[in-house]
């Protein structure tokens, strides 16, 4: 993959062991990986230097060993840039944005919610968006899950 | 007077068309708080696109949502169209964002008149709904629904604009057109509106960018973010328009937005028609699509929406994400509420034109533990009317005969 | 005896006046309808929608108070439609006269409105709540210019009681045309009485559902919309007895078609009123009532008392 864009180059210059993990997909789609340690510092970075400051969405992706999250960042010229990090199943928790991006704070309890990944430094709140009487332990958007969990849980308490 | 009363508007009011919770906090008319609640329509799309094929999920996708059916389903095939790297055809492109536009028409007419309902001028919603069965007819023409048009398919569209319905676009374009100024006009000098909208809910420029307010709530603040204009998708590259946008940052300024970029849909609609260009209408598309991810931008009539896919090479995705433009609209509501007027709760949830079900797109039925059967629920009913009515339902069968 | 009896329950009294009041909603509510560009209701409408509610299933609030809840709407009725009473319909005596009556009309009129409040309190709903507190609230903004502006043509009279107003009117031309300003304010500040757009405030469906009426069903709910419509004719009734004081000795038939008339025309002004208008807020309602409405009636008061001066000189 050749590196000719004008933001990877920034990227690379700040963080030249980044420069095989960037990918252009087209003019306004940068794709990118980064360890979780170093997340928190380059999101702060891109938003100072490199004016990626539009937090737009945040997915969360049930990998086998892994939960791995993408943040999908915009600048005001149209590009967008996704972050993509992970942590250990065994570790699930990351920490939270919403000091540097309030609107991402939906989008965290959805993590939490439908994930079942720890938010850490969440500001006190309504869940989001499953009900209040939702079962503890229960994950939708987990691969092992699937809705028949639920009826059997509901069959055990209703008889 | 001193009390302080919680009022819930909502799950149901008659305000909201969906469902959502507003407990607002009162001190005699003022709002103090404002305590959102969300996901009441939560129906587990998400998850169910996962254990179903592109195909069908291109036709649950659609029905995320009522309104913006064509932006979600658009939005989806472009993410997935990209993956595949199929080469989508010219004229497809124009259709998409000919029947795109239709669509942020008829969306637009409704907020209006939904807004004008919210501020008891049920005259404006009259005039504006009954207009809005002109675009509403003009899309059963070209796509034979009024609301899921289902015209996309992968690859391409699946039906062909003629000559004679160019002519019939055109023509409705004009009668909407001159009303449109009509209620540009009333909207924007009639005395009672004015005082309603005017300095109601306000949202600062940078209190737009930080709650990451999008769509005509944020260009209503000053931010002239449209991403027709950004990421020029489908056929926007083509035609030549304008992102409205204003600086009053109220609901009166999110009005004049929308009746703004009505005009602008006109005329992108004008010029498209124009210059349709003659190609095939598709290309063939895969079933299995090969793996990869893409994310992929569109602007709904409510602001961005965003789809992220990721393919794993089998007929069937491994992960779709969308975020309606609701979501991120909805959390700058509470800002703009701060010392308010209860009277004007309803317009300003209005004025961000909220559409609850893209929102929240993923539940399963569950019964937790204080939760009656469907069998207990019926049983109480019955108990219910004999004690309080004197009426013995035991004996009535359900069902037909 | 037999005849004052006749005269309540007959004519004018309360079925004479129930008809109208349903011929009233029929009027604005297709009115209405086809300004909005709609069909609007047949003709019996209002009748079937009565007739429906007093068969519909009463539900009260387990926190209600039973007596008072029941009772209220009827109070509403019937002070509605005894204010009908004291006003002249198609010559200038109404069946009851009583020096100062117009004063006596003006206070029976705001029975219902006190009701309304009192149903929402009792109610113990939320929405009922803030809907009487703002019923009360908008209460005390109207009824000042409204008092004003209704006393001001007896002010040229140099009386308060509806046959000397409308005698000393009939014998000077067109003199009751120098009301106009107060009836202007009056039709504005009836706007309010009535609770409709742009004073739907308490009852504003968009924000706190149905206001003080939220808990009422039925037959309950039937009367209160009943109550609403008699005091629409009885307001109206009022308003052309004070402002257009003509037409009251021209005999039974032609006096009771003039009369209709004049109800008529002060109904289509509050439908187009309600066209034309979004809901205004509690806060701009009570300033428009003490910033303009109330200086303008005191204006017309100060423009009589000029006038009686220049007319008796």
């Amino acid at each position: 993959m050749e590196n000719n864009h004008p933001m990877v180059e920034k990227i690379i210059s700040k963080y030249p062991a980044l420069s095989d993990k960037i990918k252009i997909q087209r003019e306004n789609r940068l794709w990118m990986k980064i360890d979780y340690p170093d997340f928190r510092k380059f999101l702060e970075f891109a938003a100072a230097d490199l004016k990626v400051d539009i937090f737009c969405m945040l997915t969360g992706l049930d990998e086998k060993e892994n939960y791995s999250f993408i943040y999908h960042m915009a600048d005001l010229n149209g590009l967008m840039l996704n972050i993509e990090t992970s942590v250990p199943k065994t570790n699930a928790s990351i920490a939270t944005i919403t000091d540097l991006h309030p609107a991402a704070e939906l989008q965290e309890r959805e993590l939490t919610d439908l994930l079942g990944v720890t938010i850490e430094g969440m500001p006190k709140g309504q869940r989001y968006p499953l009900p209040d009487d939702w079962p503890e332990g229960e994950y939708p958007l987990r691969k092992d899950w699937t809705a028949d969990r639920l009826d059997k849980k509901a069959e055990d308490i209703n008889g | 007077m001193a009390k302080k009363l919680v009022i819930p508007i909502g799950p149901q009011h008659p305000a909201l068309k969906e469902p959502a919770s507003f407990d607002v906090t009162l001190q005699g008319e003022k709002v103090e708080n404002i305590l959102v609640k969300l996901g009441y329509n939560h129906r587990g799309i998400e998850k169910a696109c996962e254990n179903k094929p592109y195909l069908h999920d291109l036709y649950l996708i659609e029905r995320v949502c009522g309104i913006c059916s064509h932006s979600h389903a658009t939005c989806f095939l472009q993410a997935v169209e990209e993956i595949a790297g199929l080469n989508v055809p010219m004229r497809a492109k124009y259709i998409r964002s000919i029947i795109g536009e239709m669509e942020r028409i008829h969306s637009h007419l409704l907020w209006l008149g939904v807004a004008a309902h919210e501020i008891g001028f049920d005259t404006l919603l009259m005039y504006t709904w009954r207009d809005r069965e002109i675009i509403m007819d003009l899309l059963a023409l070209l796509t034979g629904n009024r609301v899921n048009y289902a015209v996309n398919i992968l690859g391409g569209v699946r039906k062909d604009i003629s000559e004679e319905e160019k002519g019939q676009i055109l023509k409705a374009m004009d009668v909407l057109e001159e009303r449109t100024k009509y209620y540009a006009h009333v909207a924007t000098e009639e005395i009672t509106i004015k005082k309603r909208l005017s300095k109601v809910g306000y949202l600062s420029p940078e209190d737009a960018v930080k709650m990451g307010a999008v769509g005509p709530t944020g260009r209503a603040s000053k931010i002239t973010r449209d991403i027709r204009a950004e990421d020029k998708y489908a056929a926007y590259g083509e035609v030549d328009f304008k992102v409205i946008s204003d600086d009053n940052c109220d609901v009166f300024g999110r009005a004049v937005v929308r009746i703004g970029e009505l005009m602008e849909s006109y005329s992108i609609i004008r010029q498209l028609i124009k210059k349709l260009p003659v190609t095939p209408l598709k290309v063939p598309a895969p079933l299995r699509i090969p793996a990869g991810e893409a994310i992929s931008r569109y602007e709904a009539p409510r602001g961005e929406d965003i789809h992220y896919v990721r393919a794993n090479g089998t007929d069937k995705p491994e992960r779709v994400k969308l975020r309606a433009p609701t979501l991120a609209n909805v959390q700058s509501v509470s800002t703009m509420l701060q010392k308010g007027y209860l009277a004007d709760v309803t317009i300003v949830i209005a004025a961000i034109d909220p559409c609850f079900s893209c929102t929240d797109r993923m539940i399963v039925a569950v019964n937790g533990k204080d939760e009656m059967t469907w069998k207990q629920l019926r049983q109480h009913s019955i108990d219910w009317y004999k004690k309080n009515r004197g009426v013995d339902f035991t004996k009535v069968k359900l069902g037909i005969k | 005896m037999l005849l004052a009896l006749l005269s309540i329950l007959i004519f004018p009294g309360f079925l004479f006046l129930f008809i109208l009041a349903l011929a009233a909603e029929y009027i604005d509510r297709k009115l209405y309808a086809r300004m909005q560009t709609r069909v609007g209701p047949p003709w019996f409408q209002p009748f079937a929608d009565f007739i429906k509610l007093l068969s519909k299933e009463l539900i009260i609030p387990e926190l209600a108070d039973r007596v008072i809840f029941r009772t209220l709407p009827l109070v509403a009725c019937a002070a509605a439609a005894t204010a009908f009473l004291f006003i002249p319909v198609y010559n200038a005596e109404s069946i009851f006269s009583f020096k100062g009556n117009i004063v006596a009309v003006i206070y029976i009129l705001t029975i219902p409105t006190l009701t309304y409040f009192l149903g929402g309190w009792y109610s113990r709903s939320l929405y009922s709540l803030i809907g009487s507190m703002r019923v009360l609230t908008q209460l005390f903004s109207y009824e000042v210019p409204l008092l004003m502006a209704v006393l001001a043509p007896g002010v040229l009279a140099s009386s308060w009681t509806f046959s000397t107003v409308i005698n000393f009117y009939q014998a000077n031309g067109f003199l009751f045309l120098v009301n106009i300003i107060s009836f202007v304010v009056a039709i504005i500040a009836v706007q309010g009485k009535l609770e409709k757009v742009p004073f739907d405030i308490p009852e504003a469906e968009t924000e706190i559902v149905a206001g003080t009426f939220t808990e009422y069903t039925g037959p309950l709910y039937a009367y209160f919309r009943l109550a609403m419509n008699i005091q629409t004719i009885s307001v109206s009734a009022l308003l052309a007895a004070v402002f257009m004081p003509f037409g009251y000795n021209l005999g039974f038939v032609l006096g009771v078609i003039v009369f209709l008339l004049k109800i008529l025309f002060i109904i289509v002004i509050l439908a187009v009123i309600r066209t034309i208008f979004a809901r205004i807020r509690m806060d701009q309602m009570v300033m428009l009532c003490w910033k303009y409405l109330t200086p303008l009636a005191l204006f017309q008061i100060f423009l009589n008392i000029i006038l009686k001066a220049v007319i008796t000189q």
